[in-house]
């Protein structure tokens, strides 16, 4: 097998190049299409996130597979851009160290924020549409099957997916968690409509989150998030009343001062009568007056708190990678010695095959030069061929086994050049 | 049957320290198998647990007219009725520790039975009623409710505390959320209301039933309106129905630790009561009754043997 890829990363590139490589995913099935017009014998995957595009090929045969600089210049190519723009930005593995790359970046050990979920559905997304584009790729089969199994045997054997590690994550899928049993009977008030507000709901409806407000300075702005995410506006300037009857809160607006002030929240406080109020204070600087914090029933967790929180767990993450990576290197060479034990099968058939007929050949002119040899002989004679092939031949094919069983495979390619075997 | 004979307190004692081990050890490290061991052990024990307290309860029937008519069956029923509902929450909420709390006083419970021993029955005459039988279940249901409901409270406390430091929750301890907690401790201080009250109605139907009966033997049962076990009995209800009130009327009360501090106290409550019931030997047979003298497990035989002090 012979495997290629080809890409840029967060690693390396920075955003602009990584924008610019990218794909959507209506763009990968024609720019597949348009490869295999090209190289019609080799296989291609295309793997594109906001982190990385990823051009993955691989053929049977070493002279089918496109070189590195033919991959790059058709990505370049495809993206309108020449080979000098993206040369310095893209990294080349090939064969066992592509293996590698790939099963680290489906088990996510690869990505910004080590353990994160999503890129192994991205990374099965790819190759089921590597699978729309052409029906016979059994080598792109081997490979991505194999990565997903690996990711999911690193999900399962280690803790590097266990803990949260973004702020919204951190705030909705752990800390409200810990206050609130459901939050589809709680009223949600989302105070401010940025990008933070935006990304804390997704967690929040996720959560299962249904009653939900929103309010904003700019009203326009609270309307189209509203819209996004089923809730309804609220005016700002009844901030206080909804607060007063809020179970959770996301602050996340761009004031210099703070919206709720100690003052304002003990009018909000004694409308509660104690109901337990979860505030996550998401702005920088802080939207609520920090003694807030310090009344009966009231949980205000501010940006510093959560991140101290994320931080935490983060490391927690990090201190699994070395398990993982142990798994990624068992399972890379696992796999390679798999692919060599099948390639060596088939030259050891190719082996056998040739010297049988060699040995028929000479066998039937014997046969046909010699006279009155009685059957009983003949089978004699012919166990003698037999034993005479098999016995040249287990000193080379021993060597051979041990030589790919050990992970070299240098053997296999002596012993297919030295007896003229093919692929 | 014979197998029967073999179960003992120490079988599902032992199930239920193994279960408060492995408890602790969710503390300090995560092993995938072991909340299956966990669970085993306490249903093995829950198990054990009943068949003891069916064959107990058979032969004190025998003896008795009734099953547990001893201080012994009655703390092993209460922490039987514990040990259940802490199978039922480790499945419902599998990822929280409060077993860590409520085994405890599962453990407690039985080995207060096995202080207690099997001999110090009630007594007979006293026994034999069924509103002695709704008294004694009442009474028994309510306490052990009670006890859970000290140990959500507890759990409550620690959770807000934690959450309110900002403190971080230790890997492998993870609590269960606030609302949960606050809504255990609304329900066990409603249950546990209703269940002293029927105990308390039915004991003042039993000795009003006592009195009536005059000189007829039954009257052997009758307790002064002025002992201390009636009036501490009292109190306790009082004040469980206050907090239920308190908890119904008045907002602030139904949230948060408030709540908490009721179900906390009401347990204080609870073992003083206790406490003066096994001081006074309250329904413990008196030296006139016929009682039964070594209930012991392994000697059925033994629950026939009257004495006459």
């Amino acid at each position: 097998m012979n495997l290629q890829v080809v890409g840029c990363s967060h690693h390396q590139s920075n955003v602009a190049i990584r924008e610019r490589l990218s794909f959507t995913e209506q763009q990968v099935r024609p720019f597949l299409d348009l490869f295999y017009h090209q190289f019609p014998k080799s296989e291609a995957v295309l793997l594109s996130t906001c982190n990385r595009t990823e051009f993955y090929a691989a053929a049977e045969n070493p002279e089918l597979i496109p070189s590195k600089q033919e991959m790059i210049k058709f990505l370049a190519q495809q993206r309108g851009l020449s080979i000098a723009d993206i040369n310095a930005d893209l990294f080349a593995h090939s064969n066992q160290k592509a293996i590698e790359h790939l099963f680290n970046v489906a088990a996510s050990l690869d990505s910004m924020v080590v353990g994160e979920a999503q890129i192994l559905s991205q990374v099965k997304k790819a190759y089921q549409i590597a699978i729309e584009s052409n029906d016979s790729i059994p080598l792109t089969h081997q490979v991505f099957q194999s990565a997903i199994r690996v990711a999911r045997r690193v999900s399962n054997e280690t803790d590097i997916h266990a803990n949260r590690v973004s702020v919204p994550s951190v705030a909705i899928g752990v800390l409200a968690k810990q206050i609130f049993e459901r939050l589809d009977n709680k009223k949600i008030l989302i105070v401010g409509a940025g990008e933070m507000a935006e990304e804390t709901l997704k967690y929040v409806v996720t959560g299962g989150g249904k009653d939900i407000r929103i309010t904003n300075r700019t009203e326009s702005k609270a309307r189209e998030l509203a819209k996004q995410f089923n809730g309804r506006v609220c005016e700002w300037t009844n901030l206080k009343e909804e607060l007063a009857t809020a179970d959770l809160v996301v602050s996340t607006t761009g004031a210099t001062e703070p919206i709720v002030t100690s003052e304002m929240f003990d009018h909000v406080e004694k409308v509660r009568e104690q109901k337990p109020i979860l505030i996550l204070d998401l702005a920088i600087p802080r939207d609520f007056a920090a003694d807030i914090g310090e009344r009966l029933n009231v949980y205000l967790y501010t940006l510093d708190d959560l991140q101290k929180e994320c931080e935490l767990n983060r490391e927690s993450r990090e201190s699994e990678y070395p398990k993982a990576a142990k798994i990624i290197t068992q399972e890379t060479n696992a796999f390679f010695a798999d692919v060599r034990r099948r390639s060596s099968g088939s030259t050891i058939a190719q082996l056998r095959q040739q010297a049988d007929k060699a040995k028929n050949v000479e066998l039937d002119r014997l046969m046909n030069r010699i006279e009155g040899v009685s059957e009983k002989q003949k089978k004699e004679i012919e166990q003698s061929f037999n034993r005479l092939v098999n016995k040249i031949l287990h000193p080379p094919l021993k060597s051979l086994r041990d030589d790919t069983s050990n992970g070299s495979g240098s053997l296999l390619d002596a012993l297919k050049k030295l007896f003229q075997l093919g692929d | 049957m014979d197998w029967l004979y073999k179960i003992s307190i120490t079988c599902f004692a032992a199930s239920y320290l193994v279960v408060f081990a492995l408890e602790i050890s969710r503390v300090f490290f995560d092993v995938a198998l072991r909340k299956y061991v966990r669970v085993g052990f306490a249903a093995a024990g829950l198990v054990a647990h009943t068949v003891y307290l069916l064959w107990q309860g058979k032969l004190e029937l025998d003896a008795t007219g009734i099953w547990l008519s001893s201080w012994f069956g009655w703390c092993l029923a209460a922490a039987w009725v514990l040990a259940a509902a802490y199978l039922w929450i480790s499945i419902r909420q599998a990822k929280s520790v409060i077993g860590l709390f409520l085994l405890p006083v599962i453990i407690v419970l039985i080995a207060v039975a096995v202080q207690f021993g099997p001999e110090r029955s009630f007594s007979v005459g006293r026994a034999k009623t069924i509103w002695n039988m709704v008294h004694g279940s009442a009474l028994l249901l309510g306490t052990a409710v009670v006890a859970l409901g000290f140990v959500f409270g507890n759990v409550y406390l620690l959770q807000a505390s934690r959450l309110k430091r900002k403190a971080r929750s230790p890997k492998h301890f993870k609590l269960p959320s606030l609302e949960w907690l606050q809504k255990s401790c609304e329900s066990s201080l409603i249950i546990s209301t209703v269940l002293l009250a029927g105990g308390l109605v039915s004991g003042i139907a039993l000795n009003l039933i006592n009195q009536a009966h005059g000189n007829d033997g039954f009257a052997r049962g009758t307790i002064a309106w002025s002992d201390p076990v009636v009036w501490s009995s009292g109190v306790l209800f009082f004040w469980l129905l206050a907090s239920a009130i308190f908890n119904a009327c008045y907002r602030p009360a139904r949230h948060g630790r408030k709540v908490a501090y009721l179900v906390m106290a009401s347990f204080l409550f609870l073992v003083l009561e206790l406490g003066i019931v096994w001081w006074v030997g309250h329904a413990v047979s008196k030296s006139s009754d016929k009682t039964l003298t070594s209930v012991t497990f392994n000697d059925p035989e033994s629950l026939l043997t009257e004495k006459r002090s």
